[in-house]
């Protein structure tokens, strides 16, 4: 159907165009946002006290160095060009030199005087709202591992991700909508893997819209559209169907819930065809607004309109978006090349994350969403590549930060050695980085079990510790 | 967390006392058939067990389904494809037997056992290379189905096929070395830089499938602690371990890892190859023998003090000539190489045997154990692994042996669970102790004995079960029925079954003409290793072609999205048990997929828009392999009046083929 169409529908036309009649309950339930029928994806309450309801995750692919952004080390600024004083790891994934000071200036932001380079100057404005875990660690060094392990919580195992565990557990506000949706992802290095439900019911699943390859103006969820019919004609179509369906289930005398449900989908589905393109359709946002996300720039326009489109589904109640900065060359890693590459990475996204923060809080859904930025690792203090200007993967210590959602602003959770290289204060595994995460939505990570293969698997296997000290 | 029951709880050496209890691990037994009282209704054996249980509960006996509706569910069930013109007087034994000798029932049954397999054509996981060789092992699976291949064979050609004498058959060789493609299909964490934790994590994958694939055990679990509830302990694991630790599946653990495959190549091909390379050899040192008789040259010269960085551009000109001329031609021949077939499989490395690692972590290694199998299961006379080879041989024959409690017993339910959508044991995958317990045991038994009886054949097995009143009853019920067997445990009526992906697909491309029935080999030209997707997330995997979905190229990490959507198993895991979701995407696919309309399209296109009552009837045909009812007729002609003024009756017709195609009724089976 043609989007125009769609939105044009009213009540009324679709009640006209019903001759055959849907019936009442059902014809209404098309139309209505919220259905009444049973829904797997149904709200639930959680068991704990909630701080955040939803989770925009803005996910740095490839791997942002932490000392040159948001973890600064005076020491290795001092001691540029020397030996590491103590072991590298016994496996790394290349080998590295010496150490290599961070070429960016970093000067104190805010009340809490935060230190952020000159690559962020302006999410650096918002430090008083951003919580910086400066102690993550995994324990993958290469790309595909790691960004397994950091959204499904293993880089060996087939395991559900992280944004369908959390559907699993809280459902979704909006039951028009998909619970969880991933913007752009990146279709290497786990690929869909990453937004997988595994194991868990499909529902659960993240809905893709579009991938790295496409320009977030362009992304769709696929077979959104129907370029045959018009809706009024799929509403006859629906309503046949409809009858069809009620003749083939007469003679079983019983009620089989899969038939229903089927009937069900239809619906969903129909109203999914409108909702879905009105909820990233940005062309009704203000020219402030526009400007805010940096859509007139052409260097942040295409992550700007993944950032705007992650707030509209915010706003609609979507409970796990994931913006995947997903520029086509090879985003954040820079083996060599660190200058140029990071500057340009930084010059793409600092704008629009600063917008969205700043766009969050105007409309009061920074109090209960939970935005993170991080990569799948962090780079090394020490060089590699032939012109003296790269970084090699760094599981062993990074930063992930977090903003609004029921945490401290201003506050930095444990810290990395004196040059970067591994946690040393209050270490925050990635399985507990997932059980803090559950606990801010209000889930108990080892109570969120599902049963499969004969036992009750969690997001966080048999680990996770809560960082409770970062709750607001 | 389930109620386990408190006593296997308590320590591990009650676990190991409790669980050889389990019914799983005691000897195959073929019980009697149970007496009923309704003589009439027992078609054969199977059929005595199911009434027994019904008229125990005082359910009714269950009545045949219509003879329409057997001949959709029996060709669904065989071949994944829709009746194709059964003639009426052919009764449905006839039947039974030309879609047995049909070659799209091994792809329909061959596809059963590759979500078993995990069989996918790419690593998936991290790096998500090319297996361009794996419609080989693909292939095999099929024509093993199509021959009826014994299933202990069949176990232990992918166990252990390059271990299998060949008498020097080339063919028969080259299959068994194929068959070990079964080890090395699981994705590998081809990046990761330690190279212990590659292998153990790869032998553990191996474990862990055949475990659960052929015993109905998930062994992983004891890799790093003793099985919390079922009696395997850490020692067994690390047995076992042993065995695929002397068992060679990666070329190199070393970055660039790559994994093994065996050379299928002839002979023939092998010498030629051979020669090829000697004729590279003899390129080169004509090569180097002419840069260096050149390069004296320019130092006897007195130009230079040294020999210059790039020698040949000082040459003369009929030199420089001479050498680009020896290097093109070098070119050429490299280009020429005869490529030899190969295929994804394993191989015997060097004997180990493993200590047992404590949590499974390298540094925390306790006493060497000997390679062997489960201690649970103790086979009298089993042949244990020696020094001589790595012991999958013996392994092989300690799993496929008669007296092995679980293997006939797995792959019995695993074809009922086909048949009827759900398992006689509801886990396929899991006979342990937090496995479901058989709903009929001793049918479960008598089956298994049938069937080892029965020189392991599955077509066997197939007539067996599609010979019963059981297989053969109906999917209504009547109300009494429904009051006492509200769950159908007890099989008083048919399960409704929805058809799977790839016959939604393949009848879709059929019933509008487009279907491609060629058999086997490769359908994707895509370098061996090379990655399907790489940072620019660029997709160039190409699904546009009419075979049968079976052959379309399985992309881990990015399964083709009609599969994705209708439950295709997740190809990084064994699966024996696909799940059977309602998505509202699903039916945006039915909705807008270009496959459905374009199908629609075809069939109005077909029928000349011909929506006369004739029209419909010829439709219902098409779609249900059915006749229209009158009343049908009638709710088509309206719809198709009704739907909009200006609309062609082409169009008309395209909206009804596609609301039939959304209908419940084609993608469930009765």
């Amino acid at each position: 159907m043609n989007p125009e169409n769609s939105q044009s529908l009213t009540r009324r036309q679709v009640l006209q165009s019903a001759p055959l009649g849907f019936g009442g309950l059902a014809l209404s339930s098309i139309l209505h946002k919220n259905s009444r029928a049973r829904s797997p994806l149904k709200a639930q309450s959680p068991p704990l006290h909630q701080r955040a309801k939803r989770v925009i995750f803005l996910f740095m692919k490839g791997g942002p160095s932490h000392m040159d952004t948001f973890d600064y080390k005076p020491i290795l600024q001092r001691d540029h060009g020397k030996p590491l004083p103590f072991d590298k790891p016994k496996v790394t994934f290349a080998k590295t030199g010496n150490l290599l000071a961070s070429p960016w200036e970093f000067k104190p932001y805010g009340q809490c005087g935060h230190l952020v380079s000159e690559l962020f100057p302006n999410v650096g404005r918002h430090v008083d709202d951003l919580c910086f875990l400066h102690s993550v660690h995994g324990t993958n060094s290469a790309h595909g591992g790691a960004l397994l392990k950091l959204h499904t919580g293993s880089d060996n195992f087939v395991r559900p991700s992280m944004g369908s565990w959390i559907s699993y557990g809280l459902g979704t506000e909006n039951e028009n909508l998909p619970s969880f949706i991933t913007i752009c992802p990146t279709l290497a290095h786990g690929g869909v893997q990453n937004w997988s439900a595994g194991f868990l019911p499909a529902h659960h699943q993240g809905s893709p819209i579009g991938n790295a390859s496409i320009t977030a103006s362009k992304a769709r969820v696929r077979h959104i559209q129907n370029n045959r019919w018009t809706s009024g004609q799929q509403i006859k179509q629906l309503n046949l169907i409809h009858k069809l369906n009620q003749e083939h289930r007469q003679d079983l005398n019983e009620h089989n819930p899969e038939l229903e449900d089927r009937i069900r989908s239809f619906e969903l589905a129909f109203r999914m065809q409108t909702t879905m393109p009105e909820a990233q359709d940005i062309s009704g946002e203000s020219k402030a607004t526009r400007k805010l996300y940096g859509l007139e720039n052409s260097v942040t326009e295409d992550f700007g309109h993944q950032c705007l489109m992650a707030r509209r589904f915010a706003e609609r109640g979507v409970r796990f978006i994931q913006v995947t900065h997903s520029d086509q060359d090879v985003q954040w890693d820079q083996h060599g090349n660190l200058r140029k590459g990071h500057a340009k990475k930084a010059a793409q996204v600092d704008w629009p994350i600063a917008g969205l923060l700043t766009d969050l809080k105007t409309r009061g859904l920074l109090e209960d969403t939970l935005v993170i930025w991080g990569g799948e690792f962090g780079r090394t203090p020490t060089v590699q590549g032939p012109k003296m200007d790269g970084r090699d993967h760094n599981p062993h210590g990074f930063t992930i930060w977090m903003a609004g959602g029921g945490v401290k602003g201003g506050y930095r959770h444990g810290s990395t050695d004196e040059y970067g290289y591994y946690a040393q204060e209050k270490p925050l595994h990635i399985h507990d980085f997932h059980a803090t995460l559950l606990a801010l939505l209000g889930i108990d990570h080892e109570q969120l079990t599902f049963r499969h293969a004969g036992r009750d698997f969690r997001l966080t296997d048999v680990h996770g510790k809560i960082a409770s000290d970062i709750f607001a | 967390m389930r109620n386990i029951p408190i006593r296997i709880l308590l320590t591990l050496s009650w676990i190991n006392l409790y669980g050889s209890d389990h019914w799983a691990f005691q000897p195959i037994t073929k019980p009697t058939l149970p007496l009923v009282r309704n003589k009439d209704w027992p078609m054969n054996g199977i059929d005595h067990f199911i009434l027994a249980k019904l008229e125990k509960r005082g359910i009714p006996a269950p009545k045949p389904a219509e003879e329409s509706v057997l001949q959709r569910r029996l060709s669904f069930d065989l071949t994944g494809l829709p009746p194709r013109g059964a003639t009426k007087e052919t009764s449905l034994l006839q039947q039974v037997e030309v879609l047995l000798a049909s070659p799209h029932y091994g792809e329909r049954w061959g596809r059963h056992w590759l979500d078993v397999a995990r069989y996918a054509d790419s690593n998936g996981l991290d790096e998500n290379a090319a297996h361009a060789n794996a419609w080989r092992y693909r292939d095999y699976v099929v024509q093993s189905f199509n021959e009826d291949k014994p299933f202990n064979q069949f176990l232990t050609e992918q166990i252990a096929g390059d271990l299998l004498p060949d008498n020097g058959n080339l063919d028969l060789r080259n299959k068994n070395l194929i068959a070990t493609g079964f080890l090395s299909m699981g994705p590998k964490v081809l990046a990761e830089p330690d190279m212990v934790k590659l292998e153990m994590d790869i032998i553990d994958e191996q474990i862990d499938t055949l475990g659960q694939a052929f015993l109905g055990l998930t062994l992983g679990c004891a890799r790093c602690h003793e099985h919390k509830f079922d009696p395997v302990t850490l020692e067994d694991y690390y047995a076992l371990a042993g065995i695929f630790k002397s068992t060679t599946t990666m070329e190199s653990l070393k970055r660039p890892t790559r994994w093994k495959e065996n050379s299928i190549a002839s002979p023939g091909e092998t010498k030629l190859a051979e020669k090829h390379n000697t004729l590279v050899e003899a390129q080169n040192n004509l090569i180097t023998a002419f840069r260096d008789k050149e390069n004296q040259v320019l130092l006897n010269s007195g130009k230079f003090k040294k020999l210059p960085k790039k020698p040949n551009l000082h040459y003369p000109e009929t030199i420089r000539k001479k050498l680009e001329k020896l290097l093109v031609d070098l070119k050429t021949l490299e280009e020429s190489k005869p490529k030899l077939d190969s295929a994804m499989g394993v191989s015997d490395g060097k004997v180990t045997n493993l200590p047992v690692l404590h949590r499974g972590e390298p540094d925390l290694a306790g006493n060497v154990q000997a390679r062997g199998f489960l201690s649970v299961l103790n086979i009298p006379n089993a042949k244990v692994p020696d020094e001589n080879s790595s012991g999958r041989l013996e392994l092989a024959n300690w799993m496929a042996s008669p007296k092995n409690p679980l293997t006939a017993r797995v792959i019995v339910n695993r074809v009922w669970h086909w048949h009827f959508g759900k398992g006689l044991v509801p886990t396929p995958d899991n006979f342990g102790l937090l496995g479901d317990s058989p709903s009929h045991p001793e049918l479960l038994d008598w089956l298994a004995a049938k069937f080892i009886e029965g020189g392991w054949s599955i077509k066997k097995l197939h007539r067996l079960i599609l010979d019963s009143a059981t297989w053969q009853m109906s999917s209504s019920a009547q109300s009494e029925t429904v009051k006492r067997d509200p769950h159908n445990k007890f099989y008083s009526r048919a399960p409704i079954r929805r058809i799977e992906a790839e016959a939604i697909r393949d009848t879709l491309l059929l019933i509008s003409g487009r279907i491609d029935t060629s058999l086997g080999g490769s359908t994707w030209d895509f370098e061996n290793r090379k990655l399907v997707f790489n940072h620019t997330s660029k997709d160039s995997t190409s699904y546009n072609i009419n075979r049968r979905s079976l052959y379309l190229p399985v992309i881990r990490n990015h399964v083709y999205d009609l599969f994705q959507l209708f439950d295709f198993p997740d190809p990084n895991i064994m699966k024996g048990n696909r799940s059977r979701t309602t998505t509202s995407q699903q039916a945006l696919y039915l909705m807008n997929s270009s496959l459905v309309i374009e199908t629609a399209r075809k069939l109005a296109v077909d029928n000349a828009g011909n929506v006369s009552t004739k029209g419909i009837d010829r439709l219902y045909n098409q779609i249900f392999q059915r006749s229209a009812k009158e009343k049908e007729m009638e709710v088509g002609r309206s719809f198709m009046e009704a739907f909009t003024v200006n609309a062609s009756p082409q169009e008309r017709f395209q909206a009804l083929a596609q609301c039939l195609i959304c209908s419940n009724e084609f993608i469930f089976l009765k």
